[in-house]
């Protein structure tokens, strides 16, 4: 290492005879492995460099190679060099103009990145990202027309490109052409379903059109996953990268798409070559989690520990699997020194206020939950394990309080809605209750999220309010929403029986 | 048919050699700004108090405010300081000047006009000490006692100065309940419930500590500062004035504690028009929120349908600095937000009614502004020729690698922006007229607009992260016909006139389109600007009247003031518009 990096510097003062000279930046700064990779190319470039013979072609590529990986690490001016003396010395091979154009195209030098697309155009027209990519820089530059015909050229060389039938939608939706953005948008969102950002671009379109209910219905299912261009060139540049962060990026990606497994050998060769990575072990345990090995991840976490005692998120994660198979105490100090550590964690107090109600410590619990909402007010969960711990402490006034006040900081969420509902159709302390208020909410949820439990709820607020009948229909409609849940079964069953008998039902 | 081409091209450069030899020596044009800072006597540098450690404070603050705190009828500065993070090192790394400061203008001094400012540092006289992590800064009339106070924003608690009157401050947070102890980078100041009392909207950053500092990395592998996606978001605060010197919390009862965001940026304007004041906050990396204003304090989220939550793409982006105008004369509140370099600047155009579209490639404004990220902003009409320009302060806020290798000790410097507004709904970048001012590359955050040197034009004062702070001074705007205006009122209870935040004025000209602008401090970044209304003419300077809406509804009509001057228009001496007539039967 010190060795090739002496030679780099040396390099960097020394320019190549012939090519203008490439910066070569200081690598000391770099990881380790990174500043290795860089270094074996500059010493390939400099060894070619200084060949006698022809070698035209051998130090276009060794320019090129380097430029990807400056490129690859967002080294951007020593690429821009290495590319363009790469260009000089083969200017017949589209490759360097096109990685030019995606350098250019990122650093937001459009002008630019657009000449460099058409010189790779010029080499190889059937290049489709580069027309797609020449497409997106005339849209950038405020040019639709001309970007659609980039792109239109692009769909003629491959008919499936998803990306620009994408950008074709959005360059008509600029142009405020509502009609044909809903039609390209639709083409495209089937052909890349998963692609959701579209929904809002559709969104955007129906509000154009003056369909306010399909543009709300878009809006409602957009997210952020695009549709990216397929470029393999600048996909063979990301590969390049390397190092323990890259691979620890890459485990976080592998990780948040579901590709567990793949994550998690990636996290190992972290963990082998760094065993002292705190945080590489604890996503590694968070990934052995979702394989379905619960014991190896608490080792995992265990051995986090024993390197970092003082760790949050090895005693958070610990904590919260431990507490899996019931209210240990060893869950509870795990938990408890998470929420030390983490005093403006409001999921930290939730999670400690959680086993400590299950651990029969209902009054600890709630200060912890009072904590969790007051740091969060969003944090629906701690706000509804506040009120069923109150309940369980038969503290049923206060318990509808905090619900009703929940309600009005979030309204219309989910848990607390169903809570409320649940209290108010069954409340042990009947001059709480409100069935035809109970009746409405229950409605509410069961309509937004048509489960078992909802369905029973609305059985129980028809029943409070003596409609017997209905709650009936109600636990019918629960008990086929259940479909065979051992033990749950019997019981709904035998509520069933009891609305059925319409005598007085009230739960 | 080639060659003959060739000779003609060939004959055409020759010919044109020619007369630019011939031509007469032209000066060179004059710069439309000139940094006046120094000259002035305006001598401050913000310090992050970085010490190697990369928290993430340092990468994001500071701000200053332009504000008349002695009532001389100039403009003074506060800027918000820094200080060091890391435990320990505050006596290897010394801050100086340390906290923030004030500096008082003396342009006019016992009533007499000088030429040109004077900047005196008052602070230690001012009893002001500011000595926490600084962020940025809000002003306004918290006890409508006519004396303008301050807001200063922190990484840690906040502080509320309370003018005395007397050229002194005090410190009056906790009397007050206006502490917020999360990391806050910007406030707006507006009458939120319309009860004559300015309130406080804290948009608060995200959750940061540094005993849990994140380590983050450039995509080179060198360390780097963190992006916000590191940290959690948190809830914004909203401090209800009770009119009696103390602030209620009212996120709760708001709603506005309910969805937790990363404020950079925050304007309270109203939007679609219903006569309320609603809240714009710019998130960064998330979408942003549009605070609808239901009255009584109660708000409603409404980026979404309204279309500013994300851009035309349906992108979240790093949202951060604001400038709410109507730029299209339309008459209605357009918004335009500084982003991350690698995204666009974004241009929303009010529809009407609060609804918004994203137009900011048809603008021209998306190219120019990738390869830059910005903070402070603002709509100003620089050359006063009746349309509302775009400035941006820029400044990076990952590792730029070309100025680490050249041993910048810190690599972000980027050059500032201007955009010219064309009149047909298009700008065009025109930076490099602008003066060498905007040719030199700095760490630009918080930016602050108004007339320093009262001649007429906006000048910007800018707050570069361990630089120089920067008074870029408009030489060139007042060559145009202009009206200044300062809206003032004194509320029922207030025991002095008070700016009125808020209020929207409409200069009615003769076979021109209306011009609406709006007094306020808040928007652009962790700063507070010139509340007076400068409004450009160009070359429709016959006005017929200038309408006011003040922020309680009400509309008066006042005579033409006399143009290239400051007026003071006073709620309540103007004429009450007649009632549209009755439509017959």
């Amino acid at each position: 290492m010190r060795l090739a990096l002496g030679l780099a510097l040396l390099l960097s003062m020394t320019p190549m005879i012939g090519e203008p000279p490439v910066p070569f930046p200081d690598l000391a700064p770099l990881e380790k492995e990174v500043g290795e990779q860089l270094a074996a190319a500059q010493q390939r470039l400099t060894a070619l460099a200084s060949a006698a013979g022809p070698r035209a072609q051998g130090l276009a590529a060794a320019y090129g190679d380097l430029g990807m990986l400056y490129h690859a690490y967002g080294l951007r001016e020593p690429a821009e060099a290495c590319y363009r003396n790469a260009a000089r010395l083969a200017p017949g091979d589209s490759r360097w103009p096109h990685a030019l154009g995606l350098l250019l195209q990122e650093g937001g030098r459009l002008d630019e990145a657009a000449a460099a697309f058409e010189r790779a155009l010029r080499l190889q027209g059937t290049d489709v990202a580069a027309l797609v990519h020449r497409g997106e820089i005339a849209r950038l530059q405020g040019r639709s027309e001309e970007a659609e015909d980039w792109l239109r050229k692009a769909l003629a060389v491959d008919p499936s490109c998803a990306a620009a039938r994408a950008i074709l939608g959005q360059t008509a939706l600029d142009r405020r052409d509502f009609t044909a953005a809903v039609k390209r948008l639709e083409a495209a969102l089937a052909a890349v379903p998963e692609a959701n950002r579209l929904h809002y671009l559709l969104a955007q379109a129906y509000r154009g059109l003056g369909e306010p209910a399909k543009a709300q219905e878009h809006l409602a299912k957009a997210g952020q996953v695009g549709v990216r261009p397929a470029d393999p060139f600048a996909d063979e540049i990301e590969a390049l990268r390397t190092g323990e962060r890259v691979r620890l990026a890459r485990a976080r990606t592998a990780y948040q798409n579901g590709r567990y497994g793949e994550a998690a050998a990636l996290y190992r060769t972290v963990v082998a070559d760094r065993p002292d990575r705190v945080e590489a072990r604890i996503n590694l345990a968070a990934t052995l989690v979702q394989l379905g090995d619960r014991a190896a991840a608490v080792a995992e976490l265990k051995e986090a520990l024993r390197r970092d005692p003082a760790s949050p998120t090895a005693h958070f994660n610990l904590g919260t699997l431990l507490a899996l198979e019931g209210p240990s105490a060893e869950a509870r100090e795990h938990l408890a020194a998470a929420a030390a550590a983490l005093p403006q964690d409001a999921e930290a107090h939730r999670a400690l206020a959680e086993i400590l109600r299950n651990s029969g410590r209902p009054e600890e619990a709630l200060a912890e939950y009072a904590r969790a909402v007051a740091i969060d007010p969003a944090d629906e969960r701690a706000r509804l394990g506040e009120a069923e711990t109150l309940v369980r402490l038969e503290r049923y006034q206060p318990a509808r309080e905090r619900l009703e006040e929940g309600l009005r900081v979030l309204p219309r969420h989910g848990l607390l809605t169903h809570g409320l509902a649940r209290l108010l159709a069954a409340c042990p302390d009947r001059s709480l209750r409100d069935g035809a208020r109970a009746r409405d909410l229950a409605f509410a949820v069961w309509q937004a999220q048509p489960t078992a439990g909802h369905a029973e709820t609305v059985a129980l607020a028809n029943a409070e309010t003596g409609d017997c009948a209905e709650a009936a229909r109600w636990q019918r409609i629960a008990l086929e929403a259940a479909g065979s849940l051992p033990g749950k079964i019997q019981e709904m069953k035998a509520r069933l029986a009891t609305y059925e008998k319409r005598a007085p039902c009230r739960p | 048919m080639a060659d003959a081409c060739r000779l003609r091209s060939r004959t055409a450069s020759a010919l044109l050699a020619g007369l630019l030899l011939a031509a007469p020596a032209r000066p060179a044009p004059q710069p439309a700004f000139v940094d006046r800072a120094a000259e002035w006597g305006l001598a401050f540098r913000y310090d992050n108090g970085a010490t190697g450690q990369l928290y993430y404070p340092e990468i994001v603050g500071g701000g200053a405010a332009l504000f008349d705190y002695d009532n001389d009828g100039d403009l003074d500065v506060f800027f918000v300081q820094g200080a060091v993070l890391e435990p320990g090192k505050a006596a290897a790394h010394p801050i100086a000047p340390a906290g923030g400061r004030l500096f008082r203008n003396d342009l006019i001094v016992n009533g007499v006009r000088h030429d040109k400012p004077r900047f005196v540092d008052v602070t230690e006289a001012s009893g002001i000490k500011a000595l926490g992590y600084g962020m940025g800064v809000a002003a306004g009339d918290f006890d409508n006692d006519g004396w303008v106070d301050l807001y200063v924003l922190n990484f840690g608690s906040n502080q509320l100065w309370h003018n005395n009157g007397d050229g002194t401050f005090s410190d009056v947070t906790r009397a007050a309940g206006a502490d917020d102890p999360r990391m806050s980078l910007s406030a707006a100041t507006a009458d939120l419930d319309r009860d004559g009392w300015l309130d406080l909207y804290v948009a608060d950053y995200v959750d940061f500590a540094i005993d849990h500092n994140v380590l983050c990395y450039a995509q080179s592998s060198r360390r780097d500062y963190c992006g916000p996606s590191s940290f959690p978001p948190v809830p914004a605060r909203l401090l209800h004035n009770r009119g009696n010197g103390t602030f209620e919390d009212a996120s709760q009862k708001a709603g506005i504690a309910a969805k937790p965001g990363r404020g950079m940026g925050v304007v309270a304007a109203d939007f679609d028009g219903d006569g309320l004041p609603d809240v714009f906050v710019a998130n960064d990396g998330m979408e942003n929120f549009l605070w609808k204003n239901h009255g009584h304090l109660t708000f409603e989220e409404t980026a979404l349908p309204a279309g500013v939550a994300v851009n035309a793409d349906g992108k979240v982006q790093a949202n951060m600095g604001i400038a709410a105008g109507d730029f299209d004369d339309d008459g209605d509140l357009d918004l335009f937000v500084t982003h991350l370099d690698g995204e666009t600047n974004t241009l929303w155009v009010n529809l009407g009614g609060g609804t918004f579209e994203d137009r900011t490639l048809q603008a021209g404004l998306a190219a120019p502004s990738l390869p830059f990220t910005g903070f402070g902003t603002a709509w100003i009409d620089y050359d006063d020729d009746g349309r509302l320009d775009l400035l941006a302060v820029n400044g990076a806020v990952r590792l730029i690698d070309a100025q680490a290798q050249r041993g910048d000790p810190f690599p972000y410097a980027q050059t500032h922006q201007m955009f010219h507004n064309a009149g047909n709904g298009r700008f065009a970048d025109v930076s490099r007229e602008m003066g060498e001012a905007f040719q030199r590359a700095e760490v630009g955050r918080g930016a602050a607009f108004g007339d320093v040197d009262d001649d007429g034009d906006t000048d910007v004062l800018i707050v570069a992260a361990n630089g120089p702070a920067r008074l870029l001074v408009n030489e060139t705007g007042s060559r145009n016909p202009w009206l200044g205006l300062r809206l003032v009122g004194q509320p029922p209870g207030a025991k002095g006139e008070r700016d009125m935040l808020g209020a929207l004025v409409e200069v009615v000209r003769k076979g021109a389109p209306p011009l609406r602008r709006r007094a306020a401090t808040d928007g652009s970044y962790a700063s507070a600007s010139d509340p007076r209304v400068l409004v450009g003419l160009g070359d429709a300077a016959e006005v017929t009247d200038v309408r006011v809406t003040w922020p309680d509804g009400r509309i008066e009509i006042f005579p033409p003031p006399p143009l290239r001057a400051y007026t003071k228009l006073v709620q309540g001496t103007g004429r009450i518009p007649s009632p549209p007539a009755s439509p017959r039967p």
